[in-house]
């Protein structure tokens, strides 16, 4: 019942706070105006001991024991001034780090930058139900990264994350919301027994030694200025001759579709695992590849990691139309 | 939250933290709570040594009960602050022995607080303060590295942190002390205060039994005389009176009555006493006490203040005495008889002797002389090792032993009197006092507490006669060093050991008496005095508040800028104070920089006087150079001078 209060009131707060602030554009910095403080369950029992030293000691008439608990009342006051100022002046930056597989942690990446002369410790960030901590160092940045649990597929959109700090004697609780919206896609989790459907061309790769890997070259064009050096046909020019440049162009010819009506006999959810196994083996093995899903195609492409996440994106979001 | 294990190094510390907080207490606490504490600290220690956890709880709650009951049959009660220090010590030991999780640790760490205030309620030296604020400054860093686990701050670097709250607490701790609004009266009254109530005197007297008697130089209190201080032969500050005699036993009768009606006469002298809490509700005054500032107190018929309760705080007593007093009435007839009463068949011996003496001398004060006489001419002797009395302590006293201290004297003077029909009292205090040039003050010693009589005399009233007075100089103990004894030749305002030492000694007083008097003291008076000061008028209670809010508020002003300001980015300009090392480093080799020379001049001159430095300081030129003019951001940069100008290290002369 307790957590039911606790919850409720946390989240009607939160909402408050949403509105209050509005959506906040990232890399942020950690404003005076956003940060909330409130004791803790170690500071209200600190808070109850206070005033029974307090009214002891009054009591008594005794001065030195007043100043006693005082001094610690004073050491109190100033902790919460020093855990608000932990947080204070921040610049936090976050991005879903990867595309995360259902049933496996997906990973959301902050940057914390401490411009301060201050070391800033027990930084807590918590983000979707899971939290990290860390210290950063006077003038220095952070990484941090935080696992959120396993997933089931879909688009994760993380609307607020909590950074939160209980620095430096667990006595105050200060904590601030950043309402940035985060996006990560979960694939579905990658498993599947079929045979991926053979690439043609697959047995002449890897022969040509002028392939660049997920190219392959075509012709020969005059050099101009910003072209990569890699790309220069040094060749040519040591015979003499005008500088010149490789350029490639793909071909649809030797490519694989991945194709989601190849697999009618599984459920939806079971194809949809299974096209990600294919994705992630035809895209290790570096052959192009193409998807194909109902009402959406993903054209042909060589294998590279712009391509894979088209792909794994297109199947965290693919949503599947009920009835058959 | 915390529900994780402790590490070992946090148990240990929390510990540490514990023993400091009782060591103050041990000298007060029973010998077996202590050892209890300490065998449970070693326990858990040597548990959490080898890797184990707490013992289990079967053990632990059965040493918990058998601790507890044992403790309560010790006191019979859990309240009052001996019972509560020794329940609240026990308690930390049994909390440490279960301690498992941090939370546990951080129990462990608000009791160390609260034992730090038990020990405040017991002493009231500036050594406990400080030694307790260190412990403070311990238990916050102790607490911050059980905060923060992870990727805390060492242990060097907490104490630091810890360091730095301590300082921005102390102003505001400091306003908060001065106006926080004292009680005038308090809450609750506290049964026996802690301090005090162990030494000094005490309601009855024995004079016989084997006698510990307090030969202290602990301070029973300090006065203060406004005005001219009287002579030692009036400075007989007077406590409890006794007039209940068994025969073995002086005792104070109960249920005293107000005092008879009578008329100050002699001197006035007013003073003031720095009392400390008591366990008895009579309150020290000189003898013979007309005026006093306890509203709540009053003269008994014994002559005796007595205040409606026991002080439970230190208390300033304002009073008036005078030398004199003459009764307007009578005695009356039942008091008459209670002041002459001996219990029948003991003591015969000394009853006969008063009734045949008596027959010699039938004036009162005639009589009392020739008592008097007899201890100054016969062998009686002073000695504060006297032998044992057993059966009719008063005739073995006056006819066999006939040596003793002034309990012995003043007792058996009181029977021999009352054994010839003269009212006759014995009156407990103290006797003296030493003067503190440096302060103003007297100070008066447990050392100095004496016994003397009272007799009734129609017409005059009641007399003060010092028996032990009259005992002959010459047969005083010469090993004797106690301030009790009031013979002439005999003057104890003498320094005790050497001339400079006691000097010292009240000079150091003088400073206790100071921090007595400006803290340990500081009660409402002085903080309307405090806001007078301050140019307020009417200073009340209103206006304290007014000016508490006012501190607190700049307090927290400054506290909040002082901490916001940790936040601005150090204005130190690093590479100019490289850059100035490196000059200071060169010029120890005898290059030193003109004010006038830029970096590149610099470079330039010193490549010319010494060719084997040229590249390594021109390097270090030019990258200042670029440092300073080049533009952008160059905290990296910066980072590489400041470590190429550490490591640069100058011969002193060029290698040949």
């Amino acid at each position: 019942m307790n957590g039911f209060w606790r919850q409720a009131a946390t989240s009607t707060f939160r909402g408050w706070s949403a509105r209050r602030h509005g959506v906040d554009r990232l890399p942020i910095t950690v404003e005076r105006r956003r940060i909330y403080i409130l004791p803790t369950g170690a500071g209200l029992a600190l808070a109850a001991a206070l005033a029974v030293m307090l009214i002891t000691a009054l009591n008594y008439g005794n001065n030195l024991g007043l100043a006693f608990a005082f001094l610690t009342a004073s050491i109190a006051l100033v902790a919460m001034h020093h855990c608000h100022r932990n947080l204070l002046q921040l610049r936090v930056d976050a991005r879903a780090a990867a595309d995360g597989f259902a049933d496996s942690e997906t990973v959301v990446e902050f940057t914390l930058h401490n411009d301060s002369p201050l070391d800033r410790y027990d930084i807590e960030i918590r983000c979707a139900g899971a939290a990290a901590r860390c210290a950063v160092r006077a003038g220095a940045r952070r990484q941090v990264a935080v696992a959120l649990a396993a997933r089931p597929r879909g688009i994760l959109r993380i609307e607020q994350f909590e950074l939160r700090t209980q620095f430096p004697f667990g006595w105050f609780r200060a904590w601030t919301y950043v309402q940035a919206p985060l996006v990560a896609y979960i694939a579905p989790a990658p498993r599947g027994g079929r045979r991926r459907p053979e690439v043609a061309g697959e047995f002449d790769s890897g022969t040509h030694s002028e392939t660049r890997g997920d190219e392959e070259f075509s012709s020969l064009r005059a050099y101009a200025p910003g072209v990569p050096l890699k790309q220069m046909a040094w060749k040519v020019l040591a015979r003499g001759g005008e500088p010149m440049v490789r350029s490639y162009t793909s071909s649809a010819a030797a490519s694989a579709w991945l194709d989601w009506f190849a697999l009618d006999a599984l459920d939806p959810e079971a194809r949809l695992s299974q096209l990600c196994l294919w994705v992630l083996t035809v895209d290790a093995a570096r052959r192009r590849y193409g998807l194909r899903l109902p009402g959406l195609e993903i054209a042909p492409a060589a294998a590279g990691t712009a391509h894979r996440t088209a792909c794994l994106r297109a199947l965290a979001a693919f949503t599947v139309e009920a009835g058959p | 939250m915390s529900i994780e294990r402790g590490s070992l190094e946090q148990l240990a510390s929390a510990a540490l933290c514990l023993g400091l907080a009782l060591l103050p207490l041990v000298a007060g606490l029973p010998p077996w709570i202590s050892l209890t504490i300490a065998a449970a600290a070693a326990v858990r220690l040597g548990l959490a040594v080898r890797g184990g956890d707490a013992p289990p709880r079967t053990l632990r709650l059965t040493v918990a009960a058998v601790a507890i009951g044992t403790l309560f049959l010790e006191f019979r009660t859990f309240n009052g602050l001996a019972a509560g220090t020794a329940l609240l010590a026990l308690l930390s030991g049994l909390k440490l022995l279960e301690t498992r999780t941090r939370r546990d640790l951080r129990v462990l760490l608000l009791i160390v607080y609260f034992l730090s205030l038990a020990a405040l309620l017991q002493g009231d030296s500036v050594w406990l303060l400080a030694y307790l604020l260190g412990l403070s400054w311990l238990a916050s860093a102790t607490l911050l590295r059980l905060a923060v686990t992870q990727d805390g701050p060492d242990r060097r670097a907490s104490l630091c942190y810890c360091g730095r709250i301590l300082l921005h607490a102390l102003p505001l701790a400091l306003v908060l002390w001065l106006f926080f609004p004292r009680l005038a009266e308090p809450l609750w009254r506290i049964d026996a205060a802690g301090r005090g109530a162990a030494t000094g005197l005490g309601e009855s007297m024995s004079p016989g039994d084997i006698d510990d008697l307090a030969l202290s130089d602990e301070i029973a209190f300090r006065a203060h005389f406004i005005g001219p201080a009287p002579p030692r032969d009036q400075r007989y500050w007077r406590g409890p009176v006794l007039d209940d005699f068994d025969g073995r036993t002086w005792r104070r009768h109960a249920g005293a009555s107000a005092a008879a009606p009578f008329r100050p006469s002699g001197t006035a002298y007013r003073y003031t006493l720095h009392l400390e809490a008591s366990r008895y509700a009579w309150v020290l005054t000189l003898d013979w006490p007309v005026a006093w500032n306890l509203p709540q107190a009053a003269l008994t018929d014994d002559d005796v203040l007595l205040e409606s309760l026991p002080l439970s705080s230190p208390f300033d007593l304002t009073a008036t005495s005078y030398s004199k007093i003459t009764p307007l009435a009578p005695l009356g007839a039942d008091q008459r008889r209670a002041d002459t009463r001996l219990p029948a068949g003991q003591n015969v011996r000394t009853a006969a002797f008063a009734v045949q003496l008596r027959r010699r001398h039938p004036q009162a004060l005639a009589y009392a002389a020739a008592v008097l006489n007899m201890f100054h001419t016969q062998p009686f002797f002073y000695t504060l090792t006297p032998p044992p009395l057993g059966a009719d302590p008063v005739d073995r006293f006056l006819f066999a032993t006939r040596s003793g201290f002034c309990g012995h004297y003043a007792s058996a003077f009181a029977v021999l009197m009352r054994a010839a029909g003269i009212p006759a009292r014995v009156v407990t205090g103290y006797f003296g006092g030493t003067f503190n040039r440096y302060a103003d003050y007297w100070i008066v010693r447990q050392s100095d507490a004496h016994a003397w009589d009272e007799i009734w005399i129609d017409g005059r009233g009641w007399l003060r006669v010092d028996p032990t007075a009259a005992i002959a100089a010459a047969r005083v103990d010469p090993n004797l060093r106690d301030a009790r004894f009031a013979g002439d030749a005999f003057s104890l305002d003498l320094p005790r050991h050497t001339p400079w030492l006691a000097d010292l000694r009240l000079r150091i007083d003088a400073l206790r008496e100071l921090w007595s008097e400006r803290i340990v003291r500081y009660g409402q008076g002085s903080q309307q005095s405090l806001l007078a000061h301050l140019l307020i008028p009417n200073p009340n209670a209103e206006k304290l508040v007014s000016v508490l809010a006012a501190a607190l508020a700049l307090a927290l002003a400054w506290l909040t800028w002082q901490v916001r300001r940790g936040l601005r980015p150090r204005r130190v300009d690093e590479p100019a104070r490289a850059y100035a090392r490196l000059c200071a480093k060169l010029a120890a080799v005898g290059l030193p920089r003109c004010a006038h020379e830029g970096a590149e001049a610099y470079a330039a001159r010193v490549s010319g006087q010494r060719p084997d430095l040229s590249d390594r300081v021109g390097a270090l030129c030019r990258q200042y150079s670029d440092l300073r003019y080049g533009g952008g951001r160059a905290d990296a940069g910066t980072a590489a001078f400041t470590a190429a100008v550490r490591a640069f290290k100058p011969p002193k002369f060029p290698a040949s």
